[in-house]
């Protein structure tokens, strides 16, 4: 365990703190408030606008949703039959093709969407669990994506064919991730940074595992 | 360097597709931006708190959107500079 904490620590540093080390005490106040506004979404977890610069994708406690004008209104998509109310917890879109959208999902994993969410595929072989807390992919090569799981089969995987596939490359940052994401800056080692929020704050690693 | 609340949840992050090393994070303490790829940040729309996700439209870099964790939508389309909530 001490040799996965140190390699951890040496590979995801924590950026945009001039102290990392100086920890404040954590706010009475629980992370998770009971919401106040919007009763269909009770947590929002995610958000992307589509390649086409008009759909806005949100990803919430109960479900995915859909806005074809800037958030006026919303429209619940379903992802999967079997559950009606999957807790969607990332979204990342193709850059090159907005009718593909990933889905990271609390309880069943990876979905894909190739025809603007009219359909949906379960991308989970190779995935160790089906807690999946953030979906990167990289602007470079948009049929690599990286993948942040939780719990069971915990760490970061990579998808080299839009998801057909799945492996473990890295254990992560740590703390609980809420966002990943690949930043288009090189690393000068051939590849480029991803980015993860946590619950430590935000931190990165060459992506190069 | 600096500029973001230490050891707190980030919530939400997005990247400028035209320049990487502008970048938002979303957290409860209220909504950041960098312009150094994450070396340091300022806090934008002083007003928002308890922000859940931030996104930046691929066609219009300066339309930035950001939701906070009940739901309630913001939009900016300066680059982050000032946020009106989307009705």
């Amino acid at each position: 365990m001490r040799l996965v904490s140190l390699a951890r620590s040496v590979r995801w540093l924590v950026m945009g703190v001039a102290f990392a080390g100086a920890a404040l005490p954590v706010p009475a106040v629980a992370q998770h408030a009971k919401p106040a506004g919007n009763p269909g979404f009770e947590h929002v977890h995610a958000l992307t606008v589509a390649a086409d610069g008009r759909t806005l994708w949100l990803g919430a406690h109960t479900g995915l949703f859909r806005s074809g004008d800037g958030g006026r209104p919303w429209q619940s998509v379903k992802l999967s039959d079997k559950s009606s109310h999957l807790d969607v917890m990332t979204l990342v879109g193709d850059p090159r093709d907005s009718r593909t959208l990933y889905v990271g999902t609390h309880e069943a994993g990876v979905f894909r969407t190739q025809d603007g969410g009219g359909s949906w595929a379960q991308m989970n072989i190779g995935i160790g669990g089906v807690d999946v807390h953030g979906l990167a992919l990289d602007p470079n090569e948009p049929a690599k994506l990286h993948a942040a799981v939780r719990g069971q089969g915990e760490g970061v995987y990579r998808t080299t064919d839009a998801g057909g596939k799945w492996v473990r490359v890295d254990d992560g940052p740590a703390g609980e991730v809420k966002v990943l994401a690949s930043v288009n800056i090189s690393t000068g080692m051939g590849g480029i940074f991803l980015y993860a929020g946590t619950a430590e704050g935000l931190l990165r690693s060459p992506d190069c595992f | 360097m600096g500029g973001l609340p230490t050891r707190r949840t980030v919530n939400g992050f997005a990247v400028n597709p035209e320049n990487p090393k502008v970048m938002f994070a979303a957290m409860r303490d209220g909504l950041f931006r960098s312009a150094d790829a994450g070396e340091s940040w300022k806090p934008v729309g002083t007003a928002l708190r308890n922000m859940a996700a931030v996104a930046i439209n691929p066609k219009r870099a300066e339309e930035v959107y950001a939701a906070s964790e009940d739901g309630t939508l913001y939009v900016s389309t300066d680059g982050g500079a000032t946020w009106t909530e989307r009705r």
